[in-house]
Parts: C-alpha cells; sequence; structure tokens
C-alpha cells in the first residue's frame, strides 16, 4: 500500500507540469478568443453576434468530455488530427472562450451608460470611448468572473486523462491501473487538485487585487 | 440672440408624450431653474437640449446654432457623476481637453488642476472617485464640464444622489459660478437654493410650462394653484422647531 502511495506522488510530479501547462496555455488563449467572441457580440451588427450566440451555446451545452472525444476521436475524419496534447489545448481552450465570452459580453453590459454618456458630451470618439472608457471599466467589473473562471478550469483538465493527454489523471490513474490501489490513488489525486485550487484560487485574488489597484482606488 | 433657444419641442417615448412643446429662450448669464413633480418632464428637457435624447418636434439652438453631443456648446452635469472610476480626478478632467482639444499633457493637466481648484479639490487632484466623497465627486463632475467651457451649462438634480450633509459644498460651488456669469439651467429639489439662484424659474407638469417667472413669483402665494400645491409638499416636510 506505501508503495502505491509512493508511485503516486511520482505519477503526480511527471503529470502535474503536463496539467499546468495546459491549463496556462489554455486560460490564455481561451481568455483571449473568448474577449473577441464577447466583444463581437457586443459591439458587431446581428449578423455577426447571432451566429456566435448560437456556437456559445452550443459549446456550453455539450459535456466537456464529449466535446473531447468529438475533436480526438471525430477531427480525423474531417482532416484535424492532432496529438492528445493538442487537441487537449484546443478543447479547453475553446470551452473556456465559451464561458470566458459572457463574462466580457456581461461585463461590456454592465459599464453605466451615464459614463458613456457623459464621454459623448464631452466630444470624446466613438473609439476612444470604448479603448479609454468602456475597456478599463468592463475589465474592472469582470475581473473576480475571469479569475473564478479560471481555477474552474483546472479541474476541468481531468477530463483530458480520457482521450490520454498524460497530465495528472492520467498518470494517477495509471498508478491504480497496475498496483489496482484504487483508493490510494485517487486519494492522492482528490488531494492534489484540491492543493493545486487552492493555490490558483489565491494566486487568481492576488492578481485580481493588484489589478483592481492599478485601475481604481 | 438668446444663448439657449428652444423651440416647440416635442418628446415622445412610444405613445406616451414626455415633453409637449417647450418654449424656452435663456440670455447669456441666466440662471433658470427647472422645477416640477416626478414625471413632468424635467430631466427629459435636459437631456433633450443636451442631445442625449431624440426629439420627435422642435429645435434646440444654441447662439443661433443647432447642436450635436459633444460639439462643445452645451455642457451636462449628472445626478450620478459619471465620473470614470479608473481614472484620476485629474485624469478625469484632462480626458477631454487632450483628446477632444488636441492639448499637450501638460497644458491638459495644467487647466484640469486650474478647474479642480475652481471647485475647491486641487489638492485631491490625484485621488480616484472611489477615495472621494459624494460630494467630491460631484465637484471633480461639474470641473470636468468647466475645463470644456460650455456655451451653457446643464445641473440634472445634482445632489439628488448626496446625503443631505453633503450637498452644500456642490450648491456652493453652482451659486459661485452663476455669480460669475455661468449661463445655466438647474433641475433641482432643493427649493431654497433655487429661489436664491435663479434668475428665472420654470415650473413644468407634464410635458408643458405651467408658469415661469422670477422666484418672487414662483414660489408666493400669487403662483398657479398648480405650483402651490407642489411646493406644499415641501413645506410639509420642513422640520421647523421655535424655542
Amino acid at each position: 500500500m506505501m508503495q502505491a502511495f509512493i508511485d503516486s506522488l511520482w505519477a503526480t510530479a511527471r503529470g502535474l507540469p503536463v496539467t499546468l501547462a495546459i491549463w496556462l496555455a489554455a486560460v490564455v488563449a481561451g481568455m483571449a478568443l473568448g474577449f473577441l467572441v464577447g466583444a463581437l457580440r457586443f459591439f458587431a451588427p446581428r449578423l455577426v453576434s447571432w451566429p456566435l450566440a448560437a456556437l456559445v451555446e452550443t459549446v456550453r451545452g455539450v459535456p466537456f468530455l464529449v466535446q473531447c472525444f468529438l475533436l480526438y476521436f471525430g477531427g480525423p475524419f474531417v482532416g484535424i488530427d492532432l496529438s492528445p496534447v493538442m487537441a487537449g489545448f484546443v478543447a479547453l481552450s475553446v470551452y473556456g472562450a465559451a464561458y470566458f465570452s459572457e463574462v466580457f459580453r456581461a461585463g461590456f453590459n454592465a459599464v453605466p451608460p451615464g459614463q458613456l454618456e457623459a464621454a459623448r458630451l464631452l466630444g470624446l470618439s466613438r473609439p476612444a470611448t470604448v479603448w479609454r472608457i468602456m475597456l478599463p471599466v468592463m475589465a474592472l467589473g469582470v475581473l473576480p468572473a475571469l479569475a473564478n473562471l479560471a481555477v474552474i478550469l483546472i479541474k476541468e483538465t481531468a477530463v483530458l486523462s480520457i482521450i490520454t493527454v498524460p497530465e495528472l489523471t492520467f498518470r494517477v490513474q495509471g498508478v491504480g491501473t497496475s498496483t489496482f490501489a484504487f483508493a490510494e490513488t485517487t486519494l492522492v489525486l482528490a488531494l492534489v487538485y484540491w492543493g493545486l485550487v487552492e493555490a490558483t484560487a489565491m494566486l487568481a485574488r492576488a492578481t485580481e487585487r493588484r489589478i483592481e489597484r492599478a485601475l481604481a482606488a | 440672440m438668446s444663448a439657449l433657444s428652444v423651440r416647440g419641442l416635442h418628446r415622445s417615448v412610444g405613445a406616451t408624450q414626455i415633453l409637449r412643446g417647450i418654449d424656452l429662450d435663456v440670455t447669456a448669464g441666466e440662471a433658470i431653474g427647472i422645477i416640477g413633480p416626478s414625471g413632468s418632464g424635467k430631466s427629459s428637457l435636459l437631456r433633450c437640449i443636451a442631445g442625449l435624447d431624440p426629439i420627435a418636434a422642435g429645435s434646440v439652438a444654441v447662439e443661433g446654432r443647432a447642436t450635436r453631443p459633444g460639439d462643445g456648446a452645451v455642457g451636462m452635469v449628472f445626478q450620478q457623476f459619471n465620473l470614470w472610476p479608473h481614472l484620476t480626478a485629474r485624469q478625469n478632467v484632462a480626458l477631454a481637453l487632450r483628446l477632444v482639444r488636441k492639448l499637450p499633457v501638460r497644458e491638459a493637466d495644467a487647466r484640469a488642476e486650474a478647474a479642480l481648484a475652481q471647485v475647491g479639490l486641487a489638492a485631491l487632484a490625484a485621488r480616484k472617485p472611489a477615495a472621494l466623497s459624494g460630494g467630491q465627486q460631484q465637484r471633480v463632475a461639474i470641473a470636468r464640464t468647466l475645463a470644456m467651457e460650455p456655451r451653457v451649462l446643464l445641473f440634472d438634480e445634482p445632489t439628488a444622489a448626496l446625503d443631505p450633509e453633503l450637498t452644500t459644498e456642490v450648491l456652493d460651488v453652482i451659486r459661485a459660478l452663476a455669480a460669475g456669469g455661468t449661463t445655466m439651467l438647474v433641475v433641482s429639489h432643493e427649493m431654497g437654493f433655487v429661489a436664491g439662484l435663479a434668475t428665472r424659474v420654470v415650473f413644468l407638469d407634464h410635458g408643458q410650462v405651467v408658469q415661469s417667472g422670477p422666484p418672487a413669483e414662483i414660489f408666493s402665494q400669487r403662483a398657479e394653484p398648480r405650483i402651490q400645491a407642489f411646493l406644499q409638499t415641501y413645506l410639509s416636510r420642513v422640520a421647523w422647531v421655535q424655542a
């Protein structure tokens, strides 16, 4: 039994960097894509925003596991042949982007109209108003939701083990399969994820406070 | 030529008529107090003059020219201040000077500080709105509008969002501006303030001017019954204990 614990920790050491790398890359890419989609849904004419809304709803309406299957196993049929890690990164980015886009869209909606009217009366151009007023005010409002969403995405990386991404869950489950010590290995896995989420949540809150201080007060 | 000329102004939202033919001529240097029950169209009138709300019929002209938002003719101070929360007081005032007036940063900052000094806030120029009281925020908003030197200044219930003890500092600033000859229209529920400030008071009800005249006429027994009934609701709220 002791051996299973030791093996699990070794597997954790090997899987953790992969989990963190995919998560970080997917948060950055997902936030960027989500911002683009959210901004288009807010600013673009209906011809653009409506199909995007349908797309976002589809991604939000299909379980992440099923999306991973579709991309990894279905992709090759339409010429998208990705390695497990690439498929995992793309799937998580798109999944995250759908949720990030909703946060950004809500953020744009929440900018007080009076602050924009003040800008208009003072003669600020539309681009200047968007760039100087809307974006920073929106950013202030969405920070907590963005940080929260980023932390949630860490847990979603576990799903990528199903498409053989050599991340945390995949590695530690491998120990379980070879030693039949499923309970012990899964316990280690749970504790590692919990620690990871707590650590990143703290980090996210600190970052949030820094940006908030830089933007207001 | 009048500083501001409003002719036959109509505004409707759906089937509801908000403003029903407003005529108003304001001479340069006049301070017009606009009073009336809630829903009478006071704020709508200011928003139409500023060009923020579309008008169904009629015209608004400042010094003989039709206006549009952002052309600098009309400045407006809002009930909710509407300062930009991510900018300091100085930056709030300087932004339009830089981007619209195209002043160099140093000159824009200098003018912003002069405008803040005018409202008594020179010492707090580096603070962001969150670090200012409501009264201070509203004074920054006034400085922001003043710095752009509009021909006509509109105040839309400038103290309605403030705690009573913070209204004085804002009212003092507006009084000083009026004394200095700034052409202004002030919508307010502070009747004593309006009576002392305005060269002329306009009473609106249901989107129409019921009566317009000097404060001594409006705030008196000679006023229309509707006005007297309206003012009665204020009298009943005054606490006055005689020793």
